[in-house]
């Protein structure tokens, strides 16, 4: 069996134009990373010139980790009078003042405003938040339960329960997480390198007349649709990991900084109100897993597709024309109401901040369930209904068909 | 070893592309010759497992194929018409995973291709890609797959299509040296790829079987009824309407090969009937010529 997998793995991905593609998408992919920084960031210098030594250098150290009363107050003792003297909107705009850290009070004002005081509002403020939220679903459990509502209730009570003793003690450098988590490029990267792998698999046997061949062999049936279906999943395994690996990468080396791994997922102000209790680290490893389910899915699909058709063109721009349809409704449905829209739609694995972002849940037999979960076990339904169907209608040898059932002398 | 076909028949919408097709065959070269769509490849697909049957079976010494499982995969070895094969992979290492594909353990599959390797006049070219070969390179390749598992039955069909005269005859040389205790099955249309090497030829017409025998039996059928008449280039149209096997011009005119039930002409007289005599004589029988 090892053998055949290693065949097919040769035969299918070890190409090199499958190889070129990879690694041309590869370097777009951080080329991309590193404009998103140089554009995005506050701290490039195509932003601003000198906030980024005046972060690293001169304050980052004394405001970072935890948040004491003696780090605000110092940080007030900055911050409030520029904003003072910037409130009235009267001071020189000169951008060569000596008495100021980047040449310009209201350039001062905006780099504590923006990289320090905001961001620590943010979390300081969280706790009281977070307390708001449980105190509420407290009272609507009281409610809920006098009516009898046992949905309502039940949905509280996981409110309750996910947002108990949430709290952000610790201030670090959230901006590298903060675009890593909203960075969608590489996922369309990867689905064009699985739709043009996987397009060869099973129609390279037809293409060549080799389905006739394989039939007549006693590994070329449903053993080699088995190692297809495996190669086709360490391919898609193996390309998501390595396009994880170069965004988590190359985010942490265009950002410079991996200060905020342990910080919860909730100190990203988008995703206040997730249902997660993760750490920005552990939900990186969670997003990787979750894609590759959702690249899973939609491969085992495309391969589902490419069943019925004798050369890779037609079915390649069907898949892609599904994969935009996907998108399409994704970006319809993106922060509506109509929470199974949303999960039944397998690209939503891909991009999944809106799975993970917020607290949402489906109801599915009188049991509120959160929606990542219900999306999650969803794309394992479709992926087991492809693989099914796969193996219904890949060709068969007819003779031995009975006698593989009858004789179960079936070895490799 | 015997193979047994007993009114096996498949139907194709309201067409038989076989029709309860019965013989009998042992050990040695069975050449399969038919026009295009004759059912030679219907025949082959279905033996193989590629097609199902609509009635009949197939015994492989008296068990039916369909209760020996697995096993009867392993007893066969077929070279399909036309096969590309991967042209990304080199020679060698598509046998070996041919022979995976076969269950033959990895020293004696590398061993056996090696050996056949040798036998098809391939060593020199066992590092190169598939892609790079010649049509009779390629079908080489393709009786070497065929043969990895030492099979007690060869299947081969239309193996020489595409492939000029020297690999032609190169390929029946072949044929014959791995025809040893084994049953060989050969389709083709191609009268001379099995009118030396051939112990029985099987005649199809529209899905059905017209004769069964030894290629002197079937010769010996139509002694009588092939003729040969030499005519002038003002003589040669009022003959057109026979059935002529072949056409040849010299100094003294045009001589014509009739096959006819009935003397033809004033000037024809008797020649030994061939193979291809035979093949015309059945598939035309009932036809417009």
């Amino acid at each position: 069996m090892v053998s055949l997998l290693l065949f097919e793995l040769r035969k299918h991905f070890m190409k090199k134009p499958l190889i070129i593609a990879i690694v041309c998408f590869s370097l777009l992919n951080v080329a991309k990373i590193s404009s998103e920084y140089h554009e995005k960031s506050l701290l490039s210098p195509e932003t601003n010139l000198k906030w980024h030594d005046l972060y690293w250098g001169d304050f980052y150290e004394q405001f970072s980790g935890v948040m004491t009363d003696q780090k605000i107050e110092t940080l007030m003792s900055i911050y409030q009078p520029l904003e003072k003297k910037t409130a009235d909107k009267t001071a020189s705009t000169d951008s060569d003042n000596p008495n100021t850290y980047t040449g310009n009070l209201y350039n001062d004002h905006l780099f504590f405003k923006w990289n320090f005081v905001d961001p620590m509002e943010y979390s300081y403020l969280y706790k009281q938040y977070a307390n708001d939220v449980v105190h509420k679903a407290n009272e609507n459990l009281t409610f809920f339960e006098a009516m009898g509502n046992d949905y309502e209730y039940e949905k509280n009570r996981i409110i309750l329960d996910r947002f108990q003793g949430r709290r952000i003690d610790s201030f670090a450098y959230t901006e590298m997480f903060q675009y890593y988590i909203h960075y969608d490029f590489s996922a369309f990267l990867v689905i064009l390198i699985c739709l043009y792998a996987l397009m060869s698999v099973f129609i390279i046997e037809k293409e060549t007349d080799m389905d006739i061949l394989l039939v007549t062999t006693q590994a070329g049936g449903q053993a080699t649709t088995f190692v297809k279906i495996l190669s086709t999943t360490l391919f898609v395994c193996a390309v998501s990991f390595w396009f994880g690996c170069i965004d988590f990468i190359s985010f942490a080396h265009f950002f410079g900084s991996l200060e905020a791994i342990s910080l919860p997922i909730y100190a990203i102000e988008n995703f206040a109100n997730t249902s997660l209790n993760l750490s920005l680290g552990e939900y990186a490893l969670l997003s990787l897993i979750v894609k590759t389910i959702g690249f899973l899915v939609v491969s085992y699909f495309c391969l589902f597709i490419s069943l019925f058709f004798r050369n890779a063109l037609l079915p390649f721009i069907i898949c892609l024309f599904f994969m935009l349809g996907f998108i399409y409704f994704q970006e319809a449905f993106m922060g509506s109401e109509r929470i199974i829209l949303k999960v039944v739609n397998p690209f939503n694995l891909l991009i999944h901040r809106e799975l993970f972002r917020g607290t949402e849940f489906v109801n599915i037999f009188g049991f509120p369930v959160l929606s990542y979960t219900a999306a999650i076990f969803l794309a394992f339904v479709y992926g087991g209904i492809s693989l099914m169907a796969i193996f219904l209608f890949q060709n068969k040898n007819t003779v031995y068909r009975i006698g593989v059932s009858k004789s179960g002398d079936f070895e490799i | 070893m015997e193979i047994s076909f007993e009114g096996v028949s498949k139907k194709y919408k309201k067409k038989w592309a076989l029709k309860d097709f019965s013989s009998h065959l042992e050990d040695g070269i069975y050449g399969l010759l038919g026009e295009n769509g004759a059912g030679k490849t219907t025949l082959i697909n279905i033996f193989v497992g590629i097609l199902k049957s609509d009635q009949g079976r197939i015994l492989i010494d008296g068990r039916d194929i369909e209760k020996i499982g697995i096993g009867f995969l392993s007893q066969i070895g077929y070279l399909p018409q036309y096969p590309q094969f991967y042209q990304d992979f080199k020679v060698i290492e598509f046998l070996r995973y041919m022979s995976v594909l076969k269950g033959i353990p990895k020293g004696k599959g590398e061993k056996r291709a090696k050996e056949l390797l040798e036998m098809v006049n391939l060593s020199e070219a066992m590092d190169m890609k598939i892609g790079a070969l010649s049509g009779g390179m390629r079908q080489r390749v393709g009786i070497a797959q065929a043969m990895l598992n030492d099979p007690d039955i060869l299947i081969l069909d239309e193996p020489t299509a595409g492939l000029d005269p020297q690999e032609r005859i190169r390929f029946r040389n072949l044929i014959t040296k791995f025809s040893k205790n084994r049953i060989v099955l050969l389709a083709t249309h191609i009268v001379s790829d099995i009118e030396h090497v051939a112990n029985q030829v099987i005649l199809l017409k529209s899905g059905e079987l017209i004769k069964q025998g030894s290629p002197q039996q079937l010769m010996d059928q139509i002694k009588g009824k092939v003729w040969s008449i030499t005519v002038t280039d003002d003589t040669l149209e009022e003959m057109l309407d026979l059935k002529i096997s072949r056409m040849m011009r010299d100094e003294q005119g045009i001589h014509l090969r009739v096959i006819a039930d009935e003397k033809p002409d004033d000037r024809a007289i008797h020649v030994k009937p061939n193979l291809e005599d035979v093949f015309l004589y059945y598939s035309s029988e009932g036809e417009k010529w």
